[in-house]
């Protein structure tokens, strides 16, 4: 049994423009990823395949591409069950330095406008800031992002206003700053996200959460944003 | 590589288009349905030239025709706006959503002088 794929290479050095390129693998066991697929081709068929990946179980959001014209990560998508030859893109809408590589500087950039870490200016307690269960459970949702980007780059929002739109996964951060009881930057958080561009370009077009791997919902965390900005004016 | 602007902060403008878009939205829905119902009361023959003008002069349908009529223009221009938003990239942006505004501007303020012009 093997399984076809058609990858997208590209090799700035080399290539005047991206192709497609055939290959076909060895289903090696049962319950094979679409990774498993990827490292066979690279260590056993053709050491130039160029893509990112490291823990190879959802947790580091590196091996975002789209699959078969969905967003996804490799490491835990099963091949078995997708259309074939399957087809391999970078994610849409970065730039490409290699292959599956795509350029995420300004992606990250992005996260850090939004200061992504817990503002505090009480005096520090002696121990830790406490946090209650319920309080807690609030961030549930949003913690498990990884920030892959899948759901980002399946936004058109994004893909014509990127320059300045967020994106779906950096408000998905945002709001859950909002939401941490321990942060007390609130204000100055909705201060920065009051724009036409960088929060209300969201038109609810739902991509970002069926892309999202981890079965996050970003546009209900966008939403909240807009209910908190508009309960502080009102 | 594609260049990226500098943060800028926010321009503090979202909330009022987003809630106005809204609010116009909740008028249109319960005002434009009336608009049908007596276009078909009148298909049907169902009401004369001047009960159709004691309607309009009335001073509750005037109130509500203003209403319909502010909400439609707003909710249109923002509509416009976000698409322009969304797609226009140049310095076009502004000219066309002030071109937009004038036309909306205009139209609300013609169609209100009728309504209030009307019988008098
Ligand atoms: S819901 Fe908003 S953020 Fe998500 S894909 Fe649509 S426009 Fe983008
Ligand atoms: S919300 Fe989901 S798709 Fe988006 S970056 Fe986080 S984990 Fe990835
Ligand atoms: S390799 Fe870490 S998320 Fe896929």
């Amino acid at each position: 049994m093997t399984i076809q794929l058609n990858i997208y290479r590209f090799n700035p050095e080399n290539d005047s423009k991206p192709y497609m390129q055939y290959y076909e693998v060895a289903i090696s066991k049962k319950g094979m990823k679409l990774l498993d697929a990827l490292n066979d081709i690279k260590w056993n068929m053709d050491g130039t395949l160029t893509f990112r990946r490291s823990c190879g179980e959802g947790v580091c959001g590196s091996d975002g591409m789209n699959i078969n014209g969905v967003n996804g990560l490799a490491c835990i998508t099963p091949v078995e069950g997708l259309k074939q030859p399957i087809q391999l893109r970078p994610l849409p809408s970065m730039n490409v330095i290699r292959d599956l590589v795509v350029d995420t500087t300004h992606f990250f950039d992005q996260y850090r406008q939004i200061k992504p870490w817990l503002q505090a200016y009480t005096p520090t307690p002696e121990h830790e800031r406490l946090q209650s269960p319920e309080e807690r459970v609030e961030l549930d949702g949003a913690y498990e992002c990884i920030m892959c980007g899948c759901c980002t780059t399946s936004c058109p929002s994004w893909w014509w206003n990127g320059d300045r739109f967020m994106g779906p996964a950096v408000l998905l951060q945002a709001d859950r700053w909002l939401k941490d009881s321990r942060d007390e930057a609130a204000g100055e958080r909705l201060d920065q996200l009051e724009d036409a561009f960088k929060l209300y370009r969201c038109h609810q077009i739902m991509n970002c959460m069926e892309a999202c791997p981890k079965e996050l919902n970003p546009t209900q965390a966008i939403n909240h944003i807009k209910r908190m900005l508009l309960n502080r004016q009102s | 590589m594609v260049k990226y602007g500098k943060d800028l902060g926010a321009a503090h403008s979202g909330l009022s288009d987003w809630y106005l878009q809204r609010v116009s939205a909740v008028i249109l829905a319960l005002l434009l349905p009336w608009v049908f119902v007596l276009l078909w009361v009148l298909a049907l023959d169902g009401l004369s030239q001047q009960a159709l003008f004691a309607l309009l002069d009335s001073l509750a349908v005037r109130i509500a025709h203003t209403l319909l009529i502010l909400a439609l223009t707003i909710h249109a221009y923002i509509g416009l706006k976000v698409m322009i938003e969304d797609y226009v990239h140049t310095g076009m942006r502004v000219l066309l959503m002030g071109m937009v505004m004038v036309g909306m501007g205009l139209f609300a303020i013609w169609w209100l002088s009728l309504i209030w012009a009307w019988g008098g």
